[in-house]
């Protein structure tokens, strides 16, 4: 009797230490950080190619306004770079109907916004209003279609949002990643009196601008750095229950040019660098030790590099290149090509070896999906004459390619100026089309006007893209290769597939996206792959690594080749010596 | 006096008007417009950026949208970037004051040490001051601005002696003492490109102009008359040149938008010139519109200020006026 | 005597350059757009007079280099291969002065040696060639946009200067308008509007063309200063009296004037020419790839990396410097004789 007397004590006591502690924390729902846990203080200081367009996450379409906007802001479910899954994030956790097309999320309690105001479903229901609008022709309502139907958003409680989908998607939880919780309480007022486009411009006082994130908006000074502060409401613990992020300040530095970055880094005022040219990586490595920084080549990125050529159907207007299209249209004539291209040359010369040769969109950094059955592209010229001659194509006296009716093959390769890498890729491919009699001629055109002639004028032979999936899962990428896709880059607007082997890829396409099991998706995409390896819409070239490098002092740095390469884990990132803070 | 510079004033205008006509023109000739990468990402429907593209009213037809742009200028909006999402004078005067801070000291730098020095070659002519004098403008002439911004770079990436970009570091805390220090360091390099890339033709008129003065026949009375050299040089010699120095200096203010542009862009100084250049390349218009105006207003203001103090210091000018 | 002489030393000077360049292919001992993959970012080959053993040769020779294995940039010298540098040697096909193919380059040594006297770049293009070829393009934009911008000049300001009245008035005021337009941004708005489908040719001669035309303002208003007192010269006035009319007076006498002024005003105009198309080429505005010119190498030059590991690269961003000396010379001496002549022809 006294034991159990005692115990029930010893119950009791638990049970009131349990409720005093659940008490504590019945106030915030707090996520703890699996990272190494770290030591608070210091500033971090990176840089960015160009300032911002705006703070408005609503309209915000760049990635650099999108980058600074995701440290200020926060989403319901956010896919974790570093192991490419979803995670919880304002939602603690979340249900999908059996079919695939009900979400149910349920938000962490008892958050706050960063001036204080308190987080609810309400929240949740504005942001994804404003969102859907189609007055307002956010970037972000795109993505929350399927099938060109809106997500239908609904509230069940204080904490609780209900998500249906018009149809089984796949991948439902990783369209919620990067959309941020707008706050009801500051932006509605705006959204009423349809202003809210207009909100969160460059000029807004930093107070004004109020999120989720980990770090607020602390200065912006135009033309030169935005600095950002710790977020004292931020809903992150880590394993030793201090509150995250760790950094005081977190300062992004406007350095338009590449090499100015490399030279900032190296001396020191930024201590995290990303976006690095092989060219710029080899030459900072041999100051590793000196400057006490860190490079990493975190393998493989996302990136596909590929040759296109025009199979537009309307370009009657413009003769010069239908008359072209009868070879480009020849897979024979695209397989032949490829097989002329170097691109082992061009992991040397231009990626100084930290490239990879690809066969398909899908790159080795891509574990889940790629496809290793697939054997990558050889480099022979004597293959490639075998093609040509098998398509009807002939050499002249002076080694000059011609075709069946005796024209020479010639055509213009255009490649956006600004990216160096790209336009070596054009002088090398020039060349080495030029040992197999065709005469390339690679059209350096500044980026805008060229995506205009590509998707706009259609008025170009060939052209070099590179195209950074922006996930890992394959629906990302689904508008390049689906005949009817927005950015069906080597044909586009059309209304049916065009050939048996694009109606083939439509089918497999859209049962993959309503698919749910990933070993019966994984068949599907490999099929597509085989496709487009064998008929060549893109002539695929390589794939750089992510190549980045920070302070060695600065801890829980884990590189990855999505977005934000380097600062997705900015909330978990700590120096580990005092002498590495400033 | 109130005639000649309402006469100027007309003319300004004219060539305004004459300047922001021509680039209208030329950037309506361009293909592509700002919203063709969005399409690219794939994430954004063409209808969304249809839409767009109508808010920005980039498609109406080319007068009603010069006429617009004509009539909002009076009252002092010069446009909206479409890029930036702002008007395009929040964007382009703290860059053009950036600038400004650049060229300006540069401008007055090169033209004190010229001055000075053209009169010591002009009065010692043939002597061995002269001849250093004359070889080494000719050796500057050669040197152009590109290699000197390069060689600048390149021993700011060797030595580390002065940063190798930008106009500000990051950690500065302090008063604003500190903070323009901090500027004036990173200000060195590019300044001495500018200076030394300005200096020689300058440095030739100044010496040529007072040769004029020295050799014609009043200065050789006044010579024959005993004045000292001193007084010679300065009391009647400089003022006579003081007019085509004057005008040359009014010309030397076109160069202080524009030709500054270059050291920007490869010393990374957020001046105009980057920005420029980039709306430029983005077709970004009202903010090239606005950019280029911004000089085409520098070098109507530098000659209108030229043909003031011309004004003041050229007797023959106010009788002719 | 003595300016005569450094006159003539300039003039040949320039001449010898532009010879140089124009005969390209025999000069370069390689193509501009052949690209040694194995031999990228070489640095400028040794020529040796003496050899490994200490042995002295009278033709100058190099060693065949190559990459050291797994190695990025590590390039040595084989010492037991030589290979003499052969002058009139054979060598890659080019087009002597655009017609005729040939084979013949003034110096070249034997294959698998290589004689690149100022390097390779990325793709182990020879970098003296392609300064060579680089000439052609920068060195006859200069020319040509001056040439335009001279002819324009003279044409308008003879004109104004002869006619006077509103004729004159309404040439200075558009002079003006072009004099005040920044003529460099506008050509950089007006290149990135250029069509796709122009070639490079096409593209260059537009480009030198809209230089030439922005720019005929001051040549403009200094030919009507000649124009204007030249008129009042007594023999002018003579002719008039005579009855010979307005165009013969501006053939037969105002023009001629106006030569001297407008040599020296080419002289001037262009070395300002040759380096706004190497900032525009800079720029990534001007000549396209494969076809090299001076702007677009040193654009290559200010990369970081390069900078900081392939000093040769910079080279090019020097080739321009004594083009400038000469012309500024050039130019000077020019200015003299038409100051002499004035001084000698009294103070009118």
């Amino acid at each position: 009797m006294i034991r159990s007397r005692l115990l029930s004590f010893r119950l009791a006591g638990l049970l009131v230490l349990c409720s005093l502690v659940a008490g504590a924390h019945a106030q915030q729902d707090l996520l703890v950080s699996t990272a190494e846990s770290g030591i608070p203080g210091g500033k971090l200081v990176a840089a960015l190619r160009s300032e911002p367009r705006s703070f408005n996450p609503v309209t915000a379409d760049d990635q650099v306004s999108v980058g600074i906007i995701s440290r200020v802001m926060a989403d319901l479910v956010h896919i974790n770079r570093a192991t490419q899954s979803t995670e919880p994030a304002l939602a603690r956790s979340w249900t999908v109907s059996k079919d695939g097309t009900v979400f149910t999320v349920k938000l962490r309690r008892g958050l706050k916004f960063s001036d204080g105001a308190p987080f609810n479903a309400d929240d949740v229901i504005f942001s994804f209003k404003v969102y859907l609008d189609e007055k307002l022709h956010s970037p972000h309502r795109d993505l929350l279609m399927v099938a060109g139907k809106p997500l239908r958003v609904e509230k069940l409680d204080s904490w609780t949002v209900r998500f249906t989908f018009p149809s089984p998607y796949a991948t439902l939880e990783r369209v919620f990643d990067t959309v941020p919780m707008l706050p009801r309480h500051l932006l509605e007022k705006d959204y009423l009196e349809g202003k809210i486009d207009q909100a969160w411009g460059l000029n807004t006082p930093p107070d004004k601008i109020v999120g989720l994130g980990p770090f607020r908006l602390k200065q912006f000074v135009p033309g030169e750095r935005i600095v950002l502060e710790r977020n004292p409401y931020y809903w992150k613990v880590d394993s030793k229950g201090q509150k995250l992020p760790y950094l005081d300040e977190l300062t992004f530095l406007i350095v338009p040019s590449q090499d100015a970055q490399v030279v900032r880094f190296e001396a020191g005022d930024t201590q995290v660098i990303s976006g690095l040219s092989a060219d710029n990586f080899v030459a900072l490595e041999p100051q590793q030790n000196s400057r006490h920084f860190k490079l990493y080549d975190a393998g493989p990125s996302l990136e596909y590099n590929f040759l296109m050529f025009n199979l537009n159907d309307d370009t009657q207007a413009n003769a010069e290149v239908a008359g072209k299209q009868q070879w480009f249209r020849d897979v024979r004539f695209r397989q032949a090509v490829s097989a002329a291209i170097d691109r082992a040359a061009i992991v040397r010369l231009v990626y100084h070896g930290r490239a990879t040769i690809l066969s398909t969109h899908i790159t080795p950094g891509n574990k889940l999906w790629f496809n290793k059955a697939i054997k990558p592209p050889v480099h022979s010229t004597d293959k490639a004459k075998e093609l040509f001659k098998s398509a009807g194509f002939s050499w002249n006296s002076s080694g000059k390619l011609l075709d069946r009716a005796g024209q020479p093959v010639e055509f213009t390769i255009l490649v956006s100026s600004s990216n160096a890498q790209r336009s070596q890729m054009a002088t090398m491919l020039q060349e080495d089309l030029k040992q197999v009699g065709i005469t390339a001629r690679a059209v350096p055109m500044e980026s805008r006007a060229a995506i205009n002639r590509v998707l706009g004028s259609h008025d170009y032979d060939a052209t070099i893209m590179g195209i950074a999936s922006g996930d890992i899962d394959p629906t990302s990428d689904t508008n390049v290769f689906m005949s009817n896709g927005q950015t069906h880059l080597w044909h586009l607007g059309e209304e049916t597939p065009a050939t048996p082997w694009e109606a083939e890829m439509d089918r497999v396409l859209q049962k993959q996206l309503v698919t749910l099991n990933y070993q019966q998706r994984r068949k599907l995409y490999d099929r597509v792959q085989e496709i487009e390896a064998e008929e060549l819409p893109l002539i695929y070239l390589v794939t750089p690594d992510v190549l980045v490098g920070a302070q060695e002092t600065l801890g829980n740095f884990r590189p990855a080749v999505l977005e934000q390469y380097t600062l997705w884990n900015a909330d978990e990132l700590f120096w580990r010596t005092p002498a590495g803070k400033r | 006096m109130i005639r000649y510079m309402l006469r100027r004033f007309g003319h300004a205008l004219l060539l305004l008007v004459g300047v922001s006509l021509l680039l209208f023109i030329l950037m309506e000739a361009a293909p592509g417009d700002f919203f063709s990468e969005a399409r690219l990402s794939g994430e954004i429907s063409p209808q969304t950026l249809h839409a767009l593209r109508a808010q920005y009213g980039l498609d109406q037809p080319l007068p009603v949208r010069y006429l617009k742009w004509v009539s909002s200028a009076m009252h002092g909006d010069f446009g909206y970037s479409v890029a930036y999402n702002m008007p395009a004078s929040t964007l382009l005067l703290p860059r053009a004051r950036n600038t400004l801070l650049l060229t300006v000291p540069c401008l007055l730098i090169s033209w004190l040490l010229a001055v000075p020095l053209g009169v010591l070659a002009a009065s010692r002519r043939g002597g061995w001051i002269d001849r250093v004098y004359s070889g080494g403008t000719s050796a500057l002439l050669g040197l152009h601005d590109l290699l000197l911004a390069l060689l600048a770079l390149l021993f700011a990436l060797r030595t580390g002696a002065f940063p190798a970009g930008g106009m500000a570091s990051l950690d500065v805390t302090g008063g604003l003492w500190v903070h323009w220090k901090d500027i004036g360091w990173h200000m060195v390099l590019p300044a001495a490109v500018l200076i030394v890339g300005s200096l020689a033709p300058i440095l030739r008129h100044v010496r040529s102009t007072m040769l004029d003065v020295l050799d014609s026949p009043y200065m050789r009375a006044a010579e024959g008359h005993g004045i000292n050299r001193f007084t010679l040089l300065f009391r009647h010699a400089l003022p006579a040149a003081a007019n085509p120095l004057i005008s040359l200096f009014g010309l030397s203010t076109a160069l202080l938008i524009g030709g500054s542009l270059l050291v920007e862009v490869v010393m990374s100084w957020p001046g105009l010139g980057p920005m420029v250049l980039e709306a430029i390349l983005a077709r970004d218009m009202f903010l090239v519109l606005g950019a280029v105006l911004l000089s085409t207003l520098f070098l109507i203001v530098g000659n209108l200020l030229a043909d003031l103090l011309l004004y003041a210091f050229d007797p023959r000018i106010r009788t002719e006026a | 005597m003595r300016q005569r002489g450094k006159f003539m030393f300039v003039v040949s000077a320039l001449v010898a350059v532009h010879l140089l360049v124009l005969f390209a292919g025999f000069v370069a001992p390689y193509d501009y757009a052949t690209q040694d993959r194995d031999h990228a970012y070489v640095h400028p080959t040794r020529v040796h007079l003496m050899d490994c053993a200490g042995r002295f040769h009278l033709r100058p020779f190099v060693y065949v280099t190559s990459l050291q294995e797994g190695a990025l940039s590590d390039y040595r010298e084989d010492c037991s291969q030589p290979a003499p540098i052969r002058f009139f040697t054979r060598g890659d096909e080019y087009l002597l002065a655009g017609l005729i193919p040939s084979q013949l380059h003034l110096f070249g040594v034997a294959s698998p040696a290589r004689l690149y006297l100022l390097g390779t770049d990325e793709f182990g293009r020879d970098q003296f060639s392609r300064i060579v070829y680089g000439g052609e393009v920068s060195l006859f934009a200069g020319l040509l946009a001056a040439l335009l911008a001279l002819v324009i000049g003279v044409l308008a300001g003879s004109i104004a200067g002869a006619s006077g009245g509103w004729v004159d008035e309404t040439i200075m005021r558009v002079s003006e308008l072009f004099m005040a337009v920044p003529w460099f941004y506008l050509l950089l708005a007006l290149r990135a509007v250029l069509p796709l489908k122009m070639d490079p040719v096409s593209a260059f001669i537009l480009v030198v063309g809209v230089i030439g035309v922005l720019n005929w303002g001051q040549p403009a208003r200094l030919v009507r200063g000649v124009v204007l007192s030249g008129r009042e010269q007594n023999f002018v006035q003579a002719a008039r009296g005579f009855g010979a009319g307005r165009l013969y007076i501006l053939k037969r006498h105002l023009l001629p004037m106006t030569f001297s002024l407008a040599l020296t005003q080419m002289a001037v105009l262009v070395p300002r020419f040759i380096l706004a198309e190497v900032l525009l080429s800079f720029l990534g505005l001007g000549i396209g790839e494969p076809f090299p010119s001076w702007g677009n190498m040193i654009n290559e030059a200010q990369q970081y990396h390069v900078l900081v590991s392939y000093w040769w690269m910079i080279l090019p961003a020097l080739v321009p410097v004594p083009v400038f000396l000469g012309y500024h010379g050039l130019a000077d001496a020019l200015r003299e004789k038409l100051q002499s002549q004035v001084r000698f022809r009294g103070d009118k």
